[in-house]
């Protein structure tokens, strides 16, 4: 794995997202400790914006219409808004932080703008960063033909993992995503989730499988779906 | 892009076009502001998409995504942590760059190879509005060395990430990562970005 003074190194590279998806999101877990990589990014972020700007294109006549009639269709994310379960509620704020460090979940625009929260829930997101940096972490990732994923981050040391959904297809009028932590055939709930999201999940050691199941919004006592997603653990 | 802003806000037609104040207007259901956010910076999303996933249609699909994701996360911009424009064009490039890598996971990867004579700096030939901001963006490219500009330009307008960089330019890692490093601040000085 990346020694500490080799994540020093990759500040750049990280703001030119040139980095492996394992490496950023352990390059993400060392900003929230490392205030001399945070200070370096921001100007780093800000330079790498201005070459995107450097060239314009004109788009479709109707790219303007079609974005505006999709929002118009699109809830808008609040902050803390959930249909979690309360204690999956009361890590909120750790796990939307979670997103940010995690690959860069679509929609979230990148690790700038959410740092003030991560300072702010520091204490809270240190286990899923120790999962992050665990020498041991193990990734396995499930894809959508959207282009969506489903990213286990596992670590025995830990003995926790990491589930990161993103960008999944819409699991459709009044449903949601619901993840089970699964242990000899029986499922646990983890929380809820409408196509993007993620969740830390303790006690990993006695699970054999992650599942995901679409259910009614709030989410089933039981799974009343064959799962759309299986990752053994 | 310099097209005016086509829908009418409420509360003042004068309304300076400050992404910031457009964003945290979008944040808040607002979604006139989001159309001139569109309008601001809708070009330069596409452009940038463009080069980086090279298919224009899938580069439109990428720029759709980046507004609808912005009018989605709006809430989370927290101004006191840098511009908006900073905040859309790193989401922008980020989409891109997940995209043409899951595209390409998909694909011989021997594929991303065959321009390897250099980056293509003709593939955007549809330029619209080069503004003064855009003009220094291509001087302080120019001011780079040869090694820092190819270094960055594989990455960030290509989509590569470092090791494949190193790989492409047959130069270890750590040259890279200070290659990139180096060409940052050297551009940052340049476009008078703070530090
Ligand atoms: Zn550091």
């Amino acid at each position: 794995m990346t020694g500490t003074n080799e994540l020093h190194d990759l500040v750049a590279p990280y703001a030119l997202d040139a980095l492996e998806p394992l490496e950023r999101a352990r390059f993400e877990a060392h900003l929230d400790t490392c205030e001399a990589c945070f200070e370096e990014l921001i100007g780093f972020a800000a330079t790498a914006a201005r070459l995107g700007e450097a060239h314009a294109e004109t788009p479709s006549t109707d790219l303007r219409d079609r974005i505006l009639a999709q929002a118009a269709s699109t809830p808008q994310e609040r902050v803390l808004r959930t249909t979690m379960p309360p204690r999956w509620r009361r890590a909120l704020p750790r796990l939307a932080v979670a997103a940010a460090l995690l690959l860069g979940v679509a929609g979230v625009g990148g690790y700038v703008v959410e740092h003030q929260r991560v300072s702010e829930e520091r204490d809270q997101n240190v286990a899923i960063s120790r999962v992050l940096g665990a020498a041991d972490a193990e990734t396995s990732t499930k894809s959508f033909s959207n282009g969506g994923t489903v990213r286990l981050l596992t670590s025995r040391e830990q003995d926790a993992a990491v589930v990161v959904a993103r960008s999944l297809p819409s699991p459709g009028e009044g449903k949601v995503y619901q993840v089970w932590m699964v242990s000899k055939d029986v499922p646990t709930s983890q929380g809820t989730f409408t196509t993007s999201g993620t969740m830390l999940m303790k006690g990993v050691s006695s699970a054999d499988a992650l599942a995901v199941t679409v259910e009614p919004d709030g989410g089933s006592e039981h799974p009343t779906s064959d799962p759309v997603v299986t990752i053994p653990v | 892009m310099a097209e005016p802003a086509r829908l009418h806000v409420a509360g003042g037609a004068a309304e300076p076009a400050d992404p910031s104040l457009l964003l945290q207007r979008v944040a808040r259901g607002d979604d006139a502001a989001l159309g001139q956010l569109y309008d601001l910076l809708g070009a330069a999303v596409l452009a940038l998409a463009r080069r980086i996933v090279r298919d224009p249609a899938r580069a439109e699909e990428v720029t759709q995504e980046v507004f609808v994701q912005a009018w989605q996360t709006a809430a989370r911009y927290d101004p006191s942590r840098g511009s908006a424009r900073t905040w859309l064009m790193t989401l922008a490039h980020r989409r891109a760059v997940d995209v043409v890598r899951h595209d390409q996971a998909a694909t011989d990867r021997e594929d991303r190879y065959d321009w390897s004579s250099g980056p293509d700096h003709d593939v955007v030939s549809e330029t619209v509005t080069i503004r003064l901001e855009q003009q220094q963006v291509r001087r302080c490219l120019d001011g780079l060395t040869p090694l820092q500009r190819e270094a960055i330009e594989l990455a960030y307008y290509q989509g590569h990430t470092y090791p494949e960089v190193a790989e492409l330019l047959d130069a270890n890692l750590a040259t890279v990562k200070t290659r990139m490093r180096d060409g940052l601040i050297r551009l940052r000085d340049c476009m008078g970005v703070e530090a």
